[in-house]
């Protein structure tokens, strides 16, 4: 039934003049996101790095151009900081009414052009980025890839420095402000205070600072309280299903190395299980299982010095310090979840309609990639249903989910509706190595 | 490299089966030839193209479908069986719950999806991990054989991906059935109606198919 009602001809593409404008739409919104990548940092070493792998002088100035534009753009920033955010909130919301591809959505975007022009100055500087950033580049991305892998030179550079600070201020209290961090954690959290960004980001830890260690405290003692209660009727009849697939998947997750460690399977055997047992409507369903990793491992950074985590032997913390992990780590899935839980129910109805808003995205913004997967009988279900299950983390190094992560809690439903932009990028990022590939046997 | 007279199938088959029998890992087997102990779980579906010189006339190229074993994907299977021409079904030997589950995936598979003549697809079931010895369910063949013929399989294999057991015998015979289904598309392939010239130069000893 829910197939039948997605495919139902009233959702058809939209015909050429309004296609024409959604075009100009998403690159804005394109532009208008593009500094999730960037770092507020122009150091030439990270620049580097990011051209990496792409090494073309066209890579390297066109990354030029974004942060000379980015830096401009910080000095008037301050005079503009509220107009622009009024903007991104309001072409973000007419965005996602678009990504429903019905007849509104032709009428949003013109409101959405009348408001914005109303607009001078922030629309001036929304075209500044935009022809800074075509869409073929990469290396704002890289180049904040570079930020979360575990760091080549310890040392932070002068502009690291003060990103850390402001976040510290921010975190400080009395009472941290929840907009400002979002707006901070954007474009990426600094590795040492990412763990209490994420668990206010999430809404797990209250803004204000008096309350937060009291509330870690009450909500760890709850979470070992449902594991007191539920965690012993795993092999009962009607739970050891679960429990099962549960204990099947964990051995079969990434990081490769993580995984193996007997600790950290006990550890993500009771959250799954406990989330399982508590939100029956869906149940555990294969994928989540990846979605502690993030947290866990993000988490575990808070008590280590060690810069690979991945290497590192959990067994050798202290089991209160576990604990603590493990509860912190419910929790925020916990909360992720509640905001895609749609994608988990019977029938997996959140990931089928996204899976088809990316289709109609795609036909709108690179309709010669989405004419080559049609002519090749590709069909999106096939290759993104894992990319909405597993939120591209299946595709993408656990580093660069764990950054992503830092953009998408800062987003209002960052792992539902932007997500679904960041799948649409992806396949625009790729779209050259796609229409070379003939053969998708 | 192909000649001139050769003719080419292309066959889209269905890998299914409960969660963690070991479906990705026949695959790889069969398709890349190695094997590891730590696949990924298969989320939706992942792809695969093994490519069979059948006879010196005759190309088969396998559209191999591994599709993820969860219940919670079922809804989703419609969309995958679509087009197929054949499926292993697989269970796992050291868990009976797998092979109860076999004729839940049987029915799903034979609701949604049939042949343009109206025949159910020509489905192998697949005893895997034969090489781990608590051989339960196997150890009476002739069970077996009733299993298939009441539930429409066209055969079963005891296989093991890890020692590559049985598994190019498997998809040999489930080919040759697609084969006959193609070339007989009015009537119905019964176990005990054989078309000589189908099984005449094919070299498949394929001892648990009750076809050949």
């Amino acid at each position: 039934l829910v197939l039948n009602s997605l495919v139902k001809p009233g959702s058809k593409p939209p015909t050429t003049p309004v296609k024409l404008k959604k075009v100009s739409t998403f690159q804005e919104f394109e532009s208008n996101t593009s500094d999730a990548w960037d770092l507020g940092d122009d150091d030439d070493e990270l620049l580097a790095i990011a051209a990496e792998n792409l090494n073309t002088d066209v890579v390297m100035e066109t990354a030029h151009k974004v942060i000379q534009n980015h830096s401009k753009l910080q000095e008037q920033h301050k005079f503009q900081e509220e107009h622009l955010q009024e903007e991104k909130q309001e072409e973000f919301a007419q965005l996602t009414s678009i990504a429903y591809g019905d007849n509104r959505l032709v009428k949003s975007v013109s409101e959405g052009h009348t408001s914005s022009s109303s607009d001078n100055v922030s629309e001036n500087s929304s075209m500044q980025r935009s022809q800074s950033l075509p869409q073929t580049s990469t290396p704002p991305l890289v180049g904040g890839m570079a930020e979360c892998t575990t760091s080549v030179t310890p040392v932070l550079t002068e502009r690291e420095a003060s990103r850390l600070d402001k976040f510290k201020q921010l975190l400080a209290g009395p009472n941290t402000d929840l907009d400002k961090l979002r707006k901070l954690s954007w474009s990426g959290i600094p590795k040492r205070v990412r763990p209490i960004a994420w668990k206010l980001l999430s809404g797990y830890l209250p803004a204000n600072v008096d309350r937060r260690e009291s509330t870690l405290q009450r909500k760890r003692k709850e979470y070992f309280a449902f594991v007191e209660q539920y965690y012993d009727s795993r092999n009962d009849e009607n739970h050891q299903d679960t429990y099962r697939q549960i204990h099947i998947d964990i051995p079969r997750m990434s990081p490769e190395v993580l995984r193996l460690q007997p600790k950290v399977t006990e550890i993500f055997e009771r959250i799954l299980f406990i989330w399982a047992i508590r939100h029956p409507a869906s149940g555990y369903v294969q994928g989540i299982n990846d979605l502690v990793t993030p947290f866990f491992i993000v988490f575990v950074c808070e008590y280590i010095e060690e810069e690979e985590v991945e290497n590192f032997d959990v067994s050798s913390l202290p089991e209160e310090v576990l604990q603590n992990i493990e509860a912190d780590s419910y929790w925020c899935m916990s909360k992720l979840l509640d905001g895609i839980q749609d994608n988990y129910t019977f029938a997996q109805p959140g990931i089928q309609k996204k899976v088809k808003m990316l289709e109609e995205l795609v036909s709108r913004i690179d309709e010669q990639v989405h004419r080559h997967l049609d002519q090749h009988e590709v069909k999106y279900l096939q290759f993104a249903f894992r990319w909405m299950n597993n939120l591209l983390m299946r595709e993408v190094p656990l580093r660069c989910t764990i950054r992503l992560w830092d953009t998408y809690q800062s987003e209002p439903e960052g792992f539902s509706h932007f997500h679904l932009y960041v799948c649409a990028a992806f396949l625009v990022r790729w779209r050259k190595e796609i229409l070379e590939e003939k053969d998708f046997q | 490299m192909q000649k001139h007279n050769q003719k080419e199938h292309l066959y889209k088959l269905l890998v299914i089966g409960d969660l963690g029998v070991g479906k990705t890992s026949i695959i790889k087997r069969y398709v890349h030839q190695n094997f590891s102990p730590h696949y990924r779980a298969t989320i939706g579906v992942d792809f695969a193209l093994k490519v069979l010189n059948w006879d010196a006339e005759t190309v088969v190229r396998l559209q191999l479908w591994d599709i993820a074993g969860q219940e919670r994907f079922g809804n989703m299977t419609r969309v995958y069986y679509r087009e197929a021409m054949g499926a292993f079904i697989v269970f796992d030997v050291t868990r009976p719950a797998t092979f109860e589950a076999v004729t839940k995936w049987k029915e799903d598979l034979d609701s949604k999806l049939v042949l343009p003549n109206g025949k159910p697809v020509p489905t192998v079931l697949l005893a895997n991990k034969c090489d781990q010895g608590i051989d339960v369910l196997m150890n009476n063949g002739i069970k077996m054989d009733q299993f298939c013929k009441e539930n429409g399989f066209v055969g079963w294999f005891e296989t093991s991906a890890k020692e590559n057991i049985n598994i190019n015998e498997a998809s040999r015979c489930l080919v040759k059935h697609i084969i006959a289904s193609e070339s007989d598309p009015v009537q119905s392939i019964e176990p005990d109606i054989i078309k000589p010239h189908l099984n005449s130069s094919k070299i498949v000893s394929c001892s648990a198919c009750f076809k050949s």
